[in-house]
């Protein structure tokens, strides 16, 4: 991931990133999988795995871990201090949901048989999505949370 | 047999970047039809599409040609035969691309996402609400095991407070960014830190007002907030579903 630009605001808060090609995967992911022109005529390909990915990213922070990891955010807040104690854990969410995309697409993809001359000859478009309730394999932010406390 | 994949469409006139690869290092050309043109390339064949290296040739192909005309952005993915891109995508398909053109002509989208900073953020809220600041105070040195149920409800407590506050600040935040645009969208966010994920259709020659309204906005919450601006990009939030 490349910033193009610090933003020009006095104190440079504001972090920039052009399109074609410098924005972060996450970026890119929700815009030209979750985003775009749909019309029926084309093959879907390999969005098998995609969709999910996905799904999984906007879901992983909705959950019981959620709970636990501001739990321990804030159990670990310096509340009077200036330093900048908590700062691991935005990091940490990041790196779930990339880490989490990108095992998980190579995975699935190593996986799917669905290569697009295939695709082209059997015609059908099915397997857009997986159903609500397919087991999902994503890392344990638990364990995340260990790594990055080392 | 001859896969070829789809990475927007655009008006017929447009000339393609010599330069400008797709998929595996693929040449980028033009399909015309009566108007409108479909960006392609050849797909590989023999892999399935999906790597990271396919996701960015995608966005390269679209945000590349966005920042000079209006492109409609198709979704990842899209392939099909290469007879078939004007016999079933163009010609049937013209009046309405050529409307959804028309309608972005001249337009770019940027996305703004603002995420709190946690440690100003979570330290007000601790502050603010004496039952996370006694529960807080009640695990505090106690083994993990021995707090479970202590720690679910204090992180539930404070995702709630965070999501109230993002509730709170955030639509000022997209209105006073709206102003610089033709249209404006907020996404909905499961991410208790995000207070702000809109996408913003602006004009072309507004996009340095549009750009400094951002860092102003930035400048003026900096203590909590961080913002990441992302543009000039294709109008993917605002290209509805065709077809």
């Amino acid at each position: 991931m490349t910033v193009a630009s610090q933003g020009g605001g006095a104190n440079g808060s504001v972090e920039r990133y052009t399109g074609g090609g410098s924005s972060g995967l996450a970026d890119v992911v929700e815009m030209i999988l979750d985003k775009g022109l749909v019309i029926d005529v084309f093959v879907r390909v390999s969005l098998v795995g995609i969709e999910i990915l996905t799904i999984d990213a906007r879901i992983v922070v909705a959950s019981v871990d959620t709970f636990l990891r501001f739990a321990e955010a804030t159990n670990r807040l310096d509340l009077y201090g200036k330093g900048k104690g908590g700062k691991d854990l935005p990091e940490m969410v990041q790196g779930i949901t990339e880490g989490g995309a990108k095992g998980k697409s190579s995975g699935v993809l190593d996986a799917a048989a669905d290569k697009v001359g295939q695709l082209l000859d059997g015609g059908d478009r099915d397997g857009d999505e997986e159903p609500e309730g397919a087991p999902r394999r994503r890392p344990r932010p638990r364990e995340r949370t260990r790594e990055r406390e080392r | 047999m001859s896969a070829t994949y789809v990475y927007g469409i655009v008006h017929a006139e447009l000339a393609v970047p010599a330069e400008l690869v797709g998929l595996d290092g693929a040449p980028v050309e033009l399909v015309a039809h009566e108007g409108v043109a479909a960006l392609v390339s050849s797909a590989p064949t023999e892999r399935p599409l999906g790597t990271r290296e396919d996701l960015f040739a995608h966005e390269k192909v679209v945000d590349t040609v966005a920042s000079d005309v209006t492109v409609l952005p198709m979704r990842f993915g899209s392939v099909i035969e290469r007879p078939a891109v004007v016999g079933e995508l163009l010609a049937p398909h013209a009046a309405e691309l050529t409307a959804a053109l028309t309608d972005l002509d001249g337009y770019v989208q940027y996305s703004v996402k603002g995420r709190y900073e946690r440690e100003v953020v979570l330290r007000e809220v601790v502050l603010a609400d004496p039952d996370i600041s006694d529960l807080r105070e009640r695990i505090s040195g106690v083994p993990e095991e021995a707090s479970y149920e202590d720690r679910l409800r204090l992180g539930e407590l404070v995702v709630g407070a965070l999501e109230e506050r993002a509730r709170r600040d955030g639509p000022g935040m997209h209105e006073t960014l709206s102003a610089y645009a033709a249209r404006a969208v907020a996404r909905p966010s499961s991410d208790p830190e995000q207070v702000l994920d809109s996408a913003f259709l602006v004009p072309r020659g507004r996009r340095h007002e549009f750009e400094h309204a951002v860092d102003q906005l930035g400048s003026e919450v900096a203590e909590t907030v961080k913002f990441r601006l992302i543009g000039p990009l294709a109008p993917y939030d605002f290209v509805a579903e065709a077809g």
